[in-house]
C-alpha cells in the first residue's frame, strides 16, 4: 500500500474528484428533469406567431425572432441563476448536517479542495444544462429564421420589392438568427450563473441553514441586478438633480465593491438579443471580470471555511 | 515499534460559546493522553462528557482553545496529519446517491489512490466488511448496520496506521457488533492503532488495552485495563466439575485462614450476548461466511 506524501494546500486532482462526485450527486438528484419543461417552452415558441405583426408590420419578422431570443435567453438566465443558488445552498450545509463532511475532511483533503470541488461540480452541471439549452435555442431559432426568410422573401417578391431590398431584408432577418453574437449572450448568462454560485458558496460557509443561504443569495442577486441603477442615482447628479454627498459616494462604492454588478452581464445578453454589435473584446473583459469575482468569492469562502469547526 | 506516539494529546482545553453573551461551555478541560502505536485505546464516559470533542480535536475538526493534539508527531490542525488516519463517526451518513463500491472508491481517491491498486482495495474492503453483495446498491437502501460497515470500509481504505472510531457499534445488532469487535481485534493484530470512543463498557473491556475515563470534560482516570479493573484484595476462582467435597474442603481452608473469607459462591455465568450469539448462530442457516469465520 502506498504511503501518502505531504499534502499541498490545494490539489486540483482532489478538487476534481469532489467536483465529479458533486456532478454525480446532482445528476442522480434528477436536476436535468428541469430541462424538459424548458425544452417544451423553446419548442412551443416555435409555433407562436405574434398576431400583432400582421399587415405591413409582417415585414418586420426580426421582431419575432428577437422576442424568441429574449424569451429563451431570459429562461436560460432564470434557470441557471436559480439552479446555481439552490444547488450550492443545498450541497455544503447538507454535507454538514449529514456529517458527510466529517468523513471527507478526516481524509487528507484541504478545505480549499472541498470548496473548489463543490463549486466546480455545480458549475459543470450548469455548463451541461447550458449546452443542452443552447443547442435547443440554436435549433429552434434556426428553423424559425429559415421559416421567416422563406415567408419574407415570398411576400416581398409578391408585392414587387426590388432584389436589392429583398437581400437587405434577408440579411436583417439572418442577423437575428443563430449567430456568434447569440453565443455571447448565452456565455454571459453562464458567467453570471458562475458568479452567483460563488456568492452562494461564500454565504453557505457561514450560514446555518439552507433557507438563509438561498434567501441571502437571491437578495444579492437582486441587488447585483439593480446596483448600477442605484449607483447612477447616487453619482449622476445631473440626471437626478441632487448633489451626491460623500456618504452617498462611500455607500455606493462599498455596494459596488461588495456586490457583483449583474447589469454588465445583462448588457451583453441584451446586445446579443437585439443583434447589436458586441465586440469580442467586451466579451473577454466580462469573462475576466467573472473570473475575478469568482476568485474573490472563493478566497473569501476559504477564509471563512478554513477556521470553521464541526 | 516507533517511538513517536500514535496519538498525543497535551493539556487539551476546548471551550465553546455558551448560550449567553460572554458565556462559555467547557467541553474539555486540560486533557492529556498518549496512545502508543499498535495499542487499542478506549475513551469512555457518559453522554456529553467530552469524548467526541476530544476525538474531533485529534482529527482537526475542532481547533483546541489551548493545548495541542498530534498524530504520529504531526500537529492535528495540519492536513498532513490525516493521511494515516481512518475515521468512522457515530451514526455515519455518506452520499446516499453512491453505491457501496462507489463510496469506498470515492474515499480511496481522496486519499490519493488510483488505478488497479484502488480497484483491488475496494473489493478487499467490501469483502472485509461483508458487503460484496451490496456493492452496487445505493446507500439510501442500506440499513444502519450496513452503513456502519461501509463506514468502516471507507475508514480503512487507505490502510491507515490509526483508526478512530466513534461509537462503532451504535445501532448495530449483536452479530454485527461482534463482527466489528473482531475486526478491531484483527486490526490490532496487524499493528494498527485504534482510538475508540464508546459508552458500551463491556465492549471496551473486551478489546481495549488501555482506557481513559472522561467525565465533565476531565480525564478522571486512565491506565491499562487490567490495572484499572482488578480489585487488589479480591481473587476470583472458577472451577470446572468441582465436587461438593472439593468445595467443602476449599471453604474449610478459607475459614481457617486469618483475614480471608468467601464473599460469594455460585455457578459461573455466560453473558447474554454470548448466549444470544450461540442461539442465533446455531439455529440460523445461511449465516454469512464472515460471521462464522470471525465469531468465536
Amino acid at each position: 500500500m502506498s504511503r501518502p506524501v505531504a499534502t499541498s494546500f490545494f490539489s486540483p486532482r482532489r478538487s476534481l474528484i469532489i467536483a465529479q462526485s458533486t456532478v454525480t450527486q446532482l445528476v442522480r438528484m434528477k436536476v436535468f428533469y428541469f430541462l424538459a419543461p424548458i425544452a417544451l417552452l423553446f419548442l412551443g415558441l416555435q409555433f407562436f406567431d405574434a398576431f400583432w405583426y400582421e399587415g405591413p408590420e409582417a415585414l418586420m419578422p426580426e421582431q419575432e425572432l428577437r422576442m424568441h431570443k429574449n424569451l429563451c435567453l431570459g429562461t436560460m438566465m432564470l434557470f441557471t441563476s436559480l439552479f446555481a443558488i439552490v444547488s450550492t445552498a443545498l450541497l455544503i450545509p447538507g454535507d454538514i448536517e449529514d456529517r458527510t463532511l466529517y468523513t471527507i475532511l478526516c481524509k487528507p483533503v484541504p478545505r480549499l479542495d472541498y470548496l473548489v470541488g463543490k463549486l466546480f461540480g455545480v458549475i459543470a452541471v450548469i455548463f451541461i444544462a447550458m449546452v443542452v439549452m443552447d443547442v435547443l435555442l440554436v435549433a429552434t431559432l434556426h428553423f424559425r429564421t429559415e421559416e421567416k426568410l422563406i415567408e419574407t422573401t415570398a411576400y416581398m417578391t409578391k408585392i414587387g420589392y426590388p432584389e436589392r431590398e429583398i437581400e437587405a431584408g434577408r440579411a436583417e432577418i439572418s442577423a437575428h438568427g443563430p449567430t456568434l453574437l447569440l453565443q455571447f449572450g448565452v456565455i454571459s448568462h453562464f458567467l453570471k450563473a458562475c458568479v452567483i454560485a460563488a456568492v452562494a458558496l461564500l454565504i453557505s460557509t457561514f450560514s446555518t441553514s439552507t433557507l438563509f443561504t438561498i434567501a441571502t443569495s437571491v437578495m444579492i442577486w437582486i441587488i447585483g441586478a439593480f446596483q448600477s441603477i442605484a449607483r447612477d442615482g447616487l453619482f449622476n447628479d445631473a440626471e437626478f438633480g441632487d448633489v451626491p454627498t460623500w456618504a452617498d459616494k462611500i455607500v455606493g462604492t462599498l455596494v459596488s465593491l461588495i456586490f457583483p454588478d449583474f447589469q454588465l452581464f445583462e448588457a451583453i445578453s441584451d446586445g446579443a438579443a437585439r443583434a447589436e454589435d458586441v465586440l469580442p473584446a467586451d466579451m473577454a473583459q466580462l469573462a475576466g471580470l467573472s473570473v475575478l469575482y469568482v476568485g474573490i468569492y472563493v478566497v473569501l469562502s476559504w477564509f471563512v471555511f478554513s477556521d470553521k469547526e464541526f | 515499534m516507533s517511538d513517536v506516539a500514535a496519538v498525543e494529546v497535551k493539556n487539551l482545553v476546548k471551550d465553546f460559546k455558551g448560550p449567553f453573551r460572554g458565556g462559555k461551555v467547557h467541553a474539555v478541560r486540560d486533557v492529556s493522553l498518549t496512545i502508543a502505536p499498535g495499542e487499542v485505546y478506549g475513551l469512555i464516559g457518559p453522554n456529553g462528557s467530552g469524548k467526541s470533542t476530544t476525538m474531533k480535536a485529534v482529527l482537526g475538526l475542532v481547533a483546541p482553545t489551548s493545548g495541542m493534539c498530534a498524530i504520529f508527531g504531526r500537529n492535528s490542525t495540519k492536513v498532513d496529519s490525516r493521511s494515516e488516519v481512518g475515521f468512522l463517526p457515530e451514526n455515519p451518513y455518506f452520499y446516499k446517491h453512491l453505491t457501496g463500491a462507489e463510496t469506498v472508491k470515492f474515499y480511496g481517491r481522496l486519499c490519493g489512490m488510483k488505478g488497479l491498486e484502488l480497484k483491488h482495495r475496494v473489493e478487499e474492503m467490501l469483502e472485509l466488511v461483508g458487503l460484496q453483495d451490496a456493492r452496487d446498491r445505493r446507500l439510501k437502501g442500506f440499513s444502519k448496520g450496513m452503513l456502519q460497515r461501509i463506514g468502516l470500509a471507507q475508514a480503512l481504505v487507505q490502510d491507515p496506521k490509526l483508526v478512530v472510531l466513534d461509537e462503532p457499534t451504535a445501532g448495530v445488532d449483536p452479530v454485527g457488533s461482534r463482527e466489528i469487535r473482531d475486526l478491531i481485534l484483527e486490526l490490532k493484530n496487524r499493528g494498527v492503532t485504534v482510538f475508540l470512543c464508546s459508552h458500551l463498557l463491556e465492549q471496551v473491556q473486551e478489546i481495549c488495552d488501555r482506557v481513559g475515563i472522561i467525565h465533565q470534560g476531565v480525564l478522571v482516570n486512565e491506565g491499562r485495563l487490567d490495572d484499572l479493573i482488578s480489585l487488589e484484595d479480591k481473587t476470583e476462582l472458577i472451577l470446572e466439575n468441582a465436587s461438593a467435597e472439593l468445595m467443602e474442603q476449599i471453604r474449610s481452608l478459607v475459614e481457617v485462614t486469618h483475614g480471608a473469607g468467601v464473599i460469594s459462591e455460585g455457578r459461573a455465568r455466560t453473558t447474554l450476548e454470548s448466549l444470544f450469539l450461540k442461539e442465533t448462530q446455531s439455529k440460523t442457516t445461511g449465516v454469512p461466511a464472515k460471521s462464522r469465520r470471525v465469531s468465536k
